[in-house]
């Protein structure tokens, strides 16, 4: 290209910075900012370009240089350890014995024992013996011209320290060397020639650096499309999905689950309940009775059952689902598949108090496996490979736990590369008190993911009720979700 | 998950073993189907996440669990119960209020400040889950030298006696007790409806406690000069009574101290409180291996069962378990297999893939949603997600709508979260009055459950996924909203008829019924009013319909 149409190319940046650089000394980026007028960012930019087209030449000077390391800015803050030792020391009325004035100097047990060293060897302080040994001031003042700490400090933020200070400094962990890179820029025979061809040339062709409108895309909500997402490969690791109506009867939420009548989880304060409408159909009288007998003497499926007179009316009663499992023991009643796999992503209620951790109305990722080979074995088994699917780890513990509707039961942690080891989830085998009434002679897994806080990890959300966020620019700016 | 407090020391003395750091603790713990939430010094907490073994509430029934693990001290636990010759008469007027009592008498207390902790944990912890918050099970623990033989458990009418309750310093009446103490007025719907309040009474009429409500002070406040303690369940339930005192009573043997009974003599017939004698339940051998997918020997399991407190008993039908009395949550030969996996260790055991070929499906409503979504995203409207439980005031007032009925709650915990939405469109109105600091045009949806109540339904209640669309800024007009209904439906197959239409929330004339063959939905410019009462000034136009 020749050099013409270089020059009419140039964007407004790069005529700018080129214009600062026109007298030929070498500038600073900073310098050029400032007579350019342009952003840093810009000058960097622009300085770039030119420099590819060859226009102006960039030269970069390597300077070690003293900085502040966290634990100094730390200090730099509240001031260094052997001064908040002696303030706190005079405050006291200047003497005290070790635990008192660590306690009032907030003093961690390391910044504390330094600081007594220092300020001993300074004669700052002496150090009574005795059965309880006390420490107490001298009286001796720093010397005439000696640096308080926040002035020492402030000196090497700025780089301005002398080299035994330094390392010193750098000894405690205070101060560190880091390489500063210092760029200038200079213009060249090219760029002088271009300079004066920009003002011959007529307008720029197109700016195609330019700022251009913003377009809001269409998106789905981050945690629909999460769910989205689970719903996929919960699809392909052979799950049917299931009906989840967010209205049931006490039912299927707790009698077919075999949580008798009288459970604490039943009350008033730990589910919602119906003002209208109250109660609902049952299936037919043939398993209703079957799960009565079940719940009040065992009903011959090897059990004592809990010893109670077991009630319709209250099975009828109608309630927001309070938990997923509901699902899976209507499923179960209406019929499933042997050998078969099905699951649902259900909208569930509690009455609680909604915070950064707690929402009254939430998503539950529940699902059974139901074959004549099932066993706990297995039950392990499909717990580490929903770990490999949904949280990416092979590192696994399982717990004993407890549910009135699985034994055994058992808890999964999975190990998160960030956050540790967190709970992902609980499962077990479906009693047989349960199955056995429904007519289901196989074994049933039960499991049941923590899918809002898988969720919350994947999309990086601290607060849970950033799932159902009311921020249109959080949505608007929200990335794809992808795997 | 029940949480409770212990002292390191106090557990590692009782258990006969010192943990040498956090991991060897916690899987002491799992033994015990307990989990360390923290450390600190010598204090404990732990989760207890069983909520159905009440006898895993203190330190000491901890304790027993992990001992069997580590000593020889295997099987059953084999305590001593003498007779302590007292009586407790049951009074036939209390049977109709609250019928059942088991009482026990422990003596030789060895007082210590981890024994006292405990105690008063357990009690609060049993009687709050096992005990179904005291309906079930109240218990009550005197200093038993100050109590006169025989006890005597019967009802008194509300003024006809008074005694000190616990924290309080003067004389009450029960009625008293029930309308004015903070624990009386907690637990005086256990009472209601009763003309007299059941009483633990000794023979001297000096009064012990009022069930399930109150200790008194005098009798009921155990410190470092008992020596001696009355401890008494209450409820209606012999069995659940009785496992309630063997937990207590169990627990305070496991501190060495000497567990006497107490004769309980009904109206009809005597019993003698705490039974100490083992149950008894059959585990199949086969059970054993197919639910767990192991081949073990029978003397393996025969030795993990002991480790779980089982003493066993090879007979034709399996394994005769026999299991302490403080257990009752073993309802079937289940609940002894998990047992078995849990002396195992569950990480001890080697898990196996399921190997299951199924073919898996989205339910035809998640087809049919995300179709949708499909579609939406593409005409460049956002997608937003609100909460199905809402208010009246949204639903129906700020709409401008008659009142109606809605499947509501009866027990909300805020008046925001009432009732179940009829409608989305409230929702996302209130969505983009949040918003209006946010560059316009904003175009939004949501495609959600809406409940409607209908008789026909086995819940009364149907509940149609239905889409709504909100379109705002200058310019949104119902030419852009009625385009935006047309490529829906176009796309998707529907067609779609308008009725002009009446609603007091959209704009007179730019409105319409959408009838998608037996499906319903609205379309329209929202009018000022309704936009004023969601507090929104820039123009918007909807549309919402069953899908």
């Amino acid at each position: 290209m020749d050099l013409k149409t270089i020059a009419a190319a140039l964007s407004e940046i790069e005529k700018k910075a080129l214009k600062a650089l026109d007298s030929g000394k070498e500038f600073g980026f900073d310098e050029i900012a400032e007579k350019s007028s342009l952003q840093i960012d810009s000058v960097r930019r622009a300085l770039a370009w030119l420099a590819e087209k060859k226009l102006a030449d960039i030269s970069e000077d390597r300077k070690k240089q003293a900085g502040l390391t966290e634990k100094g800015r730390k200090y730099f803050g509240k001031g260094m350890p052997e001064e908040i030792f002696l303030n706190a020391l005079e405050k006291i009325g200047g003497t005290a014995d070790f635990s008192e004035l660590r306690e009032k100097s907030g003093l961690s047990k390391e910044e504390f024992n330094f600081a007594l060293g220092i300020n001993k060897k300074k004669n700052f302080i002496v150090i009574m013996q005795g059965e309880k040994p006390r420490i107490q001031l001298t009286g001796v003042s720093k010397e005439a011209g000696e640096e308080s700490g926040k002035e020492l400090l402030e000196k090497a933020a700025s780089g301005k320290i002398g080299r035994e200070k330094f390392l010193e400094l750098k000894a405690r962990g205070i101060l560190e060397e880091t390489e500063k890179t210092e760029r200038k820029a200079r213009i060249n025979e090219q760029g002088k020639k271009a300079l004066e061809l920009i003002g011959k040339t007529g307008e720029r062709a197109y700016d195609i650096q330019g700022k251009v409108p913003e377009i809001f895309i269409g998106k789905k909500q981050p945690y629909a499309q999460f769910l989205q997402g689970i719903r996929r490969k919960l699809t392909e690791l052979g799950f049917v999905e299931m009906e989840s109506p967010s209205i049931v009867q006490e039912f299927y939420n707790f009698d077919v689950l075999f949580q008798p009548q009288n459970h604490p989880a039943r009350q008033w304060t730990d589910t919602y309940q119906l003002k209208q409408p109250k109660s609902g159909g049952l299936p037919s009288k043939g398993i209703v009775a079957k799960v009565k007998a079940a719940h009040e003497t065992g009903g011959g499926t090897g059990s004592r059952g809990w010893g109670y007179e077991w009630s319709g009316e209250i099975a009828k009663r109608l309630m927001p689902a309070a938990h997923g499992t509901a699902h899976s023991a209507r499923q179960l009643v209406k019929g499933v598949n042997v050998p078969g796999k099905y699951f649902t992503i259900a909208r569930c209620y509690r009455p609680d108090i909604v915070d950064a951790s707690h929402l009254i109305e939430f998503n539950q990722m529940e699902g059974i496996i139901i074959d004549e080979t099932m066993n706990f074995r297995k039950l392990l088994g499909m717990l580490k490979q929903f770990a490999v699917e949904f949280a990416g780890t092979k590192e696994v513990k399982f717990y004993p736990s407890y549910f009135p509707f699985t034994e055994p039961s058992c808890e999964l942690k999975v190990k998160h590369p960030s956050l540790g080891w967190i709970e992902l989830g609980g499962s077990g085998i479906f009693r047989p008190e349960l199955t056995l009434p429904l007519g289901i002679k196989a074994p049933v897994l039960a499991w049941g993911l923590g899918i809002d806080r898988l969720a919350m990890v994947k999309l990086g959300i601290k607060d849970i009720r950033d799932l159902f966020s009311d921020d249109l620019d959080f949505l608007r700016k929200s990335r794809m979700v992808v795997d | 998950m029940p949480s409770l407090e212990a002292s390191k020391k106090d557990l590692e003395a009782l258990a006969g073993k010192k943990f040498r750091g956090r991991e060897e603790l916690e899987e002491a713990l799992e033994f015990a189907k307990c989990e360390l939430d923290s450390i600190e010094g010598d204090k404990l907490t732990i989760g207890v996440s069983d909520t159905n073994r009440p006898d895993l509430l203190s330190t000491e029934g901890i304790a027993r669990e992990i001992r069997s693990r580590y000593s020889k001290d295997k099987g059953v636990p084999n305590y001593k119960l003498k007779s302590s010759g007292v009586s407790l008469i049951v009074d036939k007027n209390v049977l109709p209020i609250r019928p059942c009592i088991a009482a026990a008498i422990v003596k030789n207390i060895k007082f210590s400040e981890d024994f006292l902790i405990q105690m008063i944990q357990l009690q609060e912890k049993v009687c709050l889950t096992f005990g179904r918050k005291r309906k079930e099970a109240a218990m009550g623990m005197y200093d038993w030298s100050k109590l006169k033989a025989p006890m005597h458990y019967k009802a008194f009418k509300p003024r006809e006696l008074k005694f000190i309750p616990l924290e309080y310093k003067v004389e009450m009446d029960l009625e008293e007790i029930l309308m004015e103490h903070p624990k009386g007025k907690e637990y005086a719907h256990l009472l209601k409806g009763f003309e007299k309040y059941p009483i633990v009474i000794d023979d001297k009429g000096v009064v012990a406690s009022m069930p399930p409500v109150i200790n008194s002070q005098t009798t009921g406040k155990v410190d470092e000069k008992t020596k001696e303690l009355l401890v008494e369940v209450t409820g209606y339930n012999q069995e659940t009574v009785n496992t309630a005192l063997n937990v207590a009573v169990s627990a305070l043997a496991e501190r060495g101290f000497d567990v006497y009974s107490v004769k309980i003599k009904y109206p009809d017939k005597s019993i003698i409180t705490p039974d100490f004698s083992p149950k008894k339940i059959i585990v199949s051998i086969e059970s054993i291996k197919k639910l767990l997918g192991l081949d073990l020997k029978e003397k393996e399991i025969a030795g993990l069962l002991g480790k779980a407190r089982y003493a066993v008993k090879k007979t034709k039908k399996g394994f005769l378990c026999s299991y302490p009395p403080y257990r009752q949550d073993i309802l079937h030969e289940v609940d002894v297999i998990e047992d078995i996996a849990i002396s195992m260790g569950y990480n001890r055991i080697e898990p196996l893939p399921v190997e299951l070929a199924c073919v898996g499906s989205e339910s035809k409503e998640t087809k049919l949603s995300d179709a949708i979504r499909e579609l939406c995203t593409g005409l460049c409207l956002q997608e937003v997600l609100t909460f199905t439980m809402t208010s009246r005031e949204k639903q129906e007032k700020k709409l401008l709508l008659p009142e109606s009925d809605f499947v509501q709650i009866a027990n909300p915990v805020s008046w925001n979260f009432e009732v179940f939405r009829k409608n989305i469109l409230p929702g996302l109105l209130e969505f983009l009055a949040k918003n209006k600091n946010c560059e316009y045009p904003q175009k939004i949806f949501e495609i959600g459950k809406c409940f409607e109540l209908d008789s026909a339904k086995e819940t009364r209640t149907s509940e149609p996924l239905k889409l709504c669309i909100v379109l705002s800024g200058r310019g949104a007009e119902f030419t852009s909203i009625k385009s935006a209904l047309d490529a829906v439906c176009r796309s998707m197959g529907w067609e779609y008829s308008l009725r002009e239409s009446l609603l007091p929330f959209l704009e007179k004339g730019k409105q319409g019924e959408i009838g998608i063959g037996n499906r319903k939905g609205f379309i329209g410019e929202i009018n000022k009013k309704c936009l004023a009462n969601f507090g929104l000034e820039m123009p918007a136009t909807c549309l919402e319909i069953e899908v």
